[in-house]
């Protein structure tokens, strides 16, 4: 467990970040046999929806490879894990409620802030089946890098982001040698499944910066 | 978005790689005596480097350094997660890859998020845990699901810390989760021993992954204080629950008693999943 959770931030930032997560479930082969087109309607969804980054476990993500969302879908294997996130619930909310409307059993998963993500399955008829909560950093945490790092490498759970280019990039956008923007969509290319989101990136660069 | 040539080339590259690797590490996974060091799986190919330090700030453990005018990378560092060469960053394509023996292939296996375990045949470090859990019943009502994440956020994590670790918990009768690829390096889930072979590897992260009756969640988060102290890296902990029908999380009272800090953000399995588990309250 699990690379979309553990994401830092304060409330107020992470209720731009809301990452979904598909994957057929592999203790029961029948619900796996015929899963990919079902997986890439899923993301056909999601995008149409708004999500800013989507990706597939064994393809890459849109940024990552600059793979195109058409190709990804095509395809999509059965035993894959795909993903995306959106920078609003409004969105999540959408492709739940067309995702409801099919019923393709896929298993699907909202990560983010529970209290919103609650009341918002709750207004269009789904459920808050299972949980998994974050307990933080415990452990030698003078080695993590600060706050302000960590709140943008956190968003990818692999851990593709260094550090080390972030403040980089801090450094760089402060000297006026880059811009938020232009660093975002180079951190966002790093992480491989689609989850990393590079317009809050954006917003969390410029309030390092400041 | 049209892919260009040298991103191409790139993904091309990566993708033999991978299954270069996998064939590599089923075929020696057996052999027990091969040395960790005679073999590395990233180089730098001094001909070739300009010594640009474009790549150093790249390296997701800061392996990478300059020294006489080019790139070098710590060996006993690197986690060979792939980002100093996915990123394509290298102007002169001085990044060199060759398939490394076990038990070296473990830190890929852990820090590559396209390498898929042989064991588990998943990409990534962990299982599908509450990803499907309508759908598998995997965490019931009664109990819960815990994962303590060695290593994670980005400070990496030797194999004797996860076997500390795995060692610390054992005696509680933990219930290692069997898809997960550090149970099949634990020898003994008895006592948590992991093999031998491994001890002397670091990873990116390694997951640890256990269900317990819920009654024993407060033995577990006293272990992990206790552990906090012992281990020379960070983790990262969370809980599976089955939500109850009241909208309940039963494990968050006995957390909020201990005074563990639950974050507000978690992930939701929505129930959408088909055929859909039947729990028994």
């Amino acid at each position: 467990m699990t690379h979309t959770l553990h994401r830092q931030g304060t409330v107020e930032s992470l209720s731009r970040d809301y990452p979904m997560v598909t994957v057929a479930c592999h203790a029961v082969p029948e619900s796996v046999k015929g899963a990919g087109p079902k997986i890439a309607k899923f993301l056909e969804i999601a995008k149409k929806n708004g999500a800013i980054n989507v990706g597939d476990m064994k393809q890459g993500s849109i940024y990552f490879d600059n793979l195109d969302i058409n190709k990804i879908c095509d395809n999509v294997s059965d035993t894959t894990i795909a993903e995306c996130v959106f920078d609003n619930l409004e969105g999540v909310k959408k492709t739940l409620l067309e995702l409801k409307e099919l019923d393709m059993g896929l298993p699907m998963v909202v990560s983010g802030l529970l209290e919103p993500v609650s009341k918002m399955l709750k207004e269009i008829g789904l459920e808050v089946h299972t949980v998994a909560q974050s307990l933080g950093v415990w452990g030698k945490t003078e080695l993590l890098p600060r706050k302000e790092v960590l709140e943008i490498t956190t968003m990818c759970g692999h851990h593709m982001v260094s550090p080390r280019l972030v403040e980089k990039f801090i450094d760089d956008i402060k000297k006026g040698k880059n811009t938020p923007e232009k660093a975002a969509k180079v951190l966002t290319k790093q992480c491989c499944c689609g989850i990393f989101n590079e317009h809050r990136t954006a917003e969390l660069l410029r309030k390092a910066c400041s | 978005m049209r892919l260009g040539a040298e991103q191409w080339r790139v993904f091309l590259h990566w993708k033999e790689v991978i299954n270069n690797r996998k064939t590599r590490y089923i075929e020696e996974t057996a052999d027990d005596n091969k040395s960790s060091k005679e073999e590395s799986v990233i180089k730098i190919d001094e001909e070739k480097c300009v010594g640009c330090e474009l790549c150093v700030p790249y390296c997701t453990v800061g392996a990478i350094s300059i020294s006489d005018g080019v790139a070098n990378i710590n060996q006993d560092d690197c986690v060979e997660c792939g980002v100093c060469i996915r990123s394509g960053i290298c102007p002169v394509d001085a990044f060199e890859e060759t398939p490394s023996p076990w038990p070296r292939s473990l830190r890929a296996i852990l820090s590559n998020p396209l390498v898929e375990s042989p064991d588990t045949r998943v990409p990534g470090r962990g299982t599908e845990e509450v990803k499907t859990n309508d759908v598998s019943g995997r965490a019931k009502p009664g109990f819960v699901g815990f994962a303590v994440e060695m290593g994670r956020p980005g400070v990496s994590t030797s194999m004797r810390d996860v076997q500390k670790m795995t060692m610390a918990l054992a005696p509680l009768g933990v219930g290692f989760e069997a898809e997960n690829p550090v149970t099949f390096w634990i020898t003994d889930k008895k006592t948590g021993k992991l093999r031998d072979d491994i001890l002397n590897e670091k990873s990116l992260s390694a997951i640890i992954e256990f269900g317990i009756p819920i009654e024993k969640l407060p033995s577990v988060i006293e272990v992990l204080r206790k552990m906090e102290k012992e281990v020379d890296t960070v983790f990262s902990c969370c809980v599976a629950s089955k939500v109850l029908p009241d909208g309940s999380i039963p494990a968050e009272k006995i957390l909020k008693d201990m005074g563990v800090t639950v974050r507000p953000n978690c992930k939701t399995n929505v129930g959408l999943g088909r055929p859909r588990f039947k729990f028994t309250y």
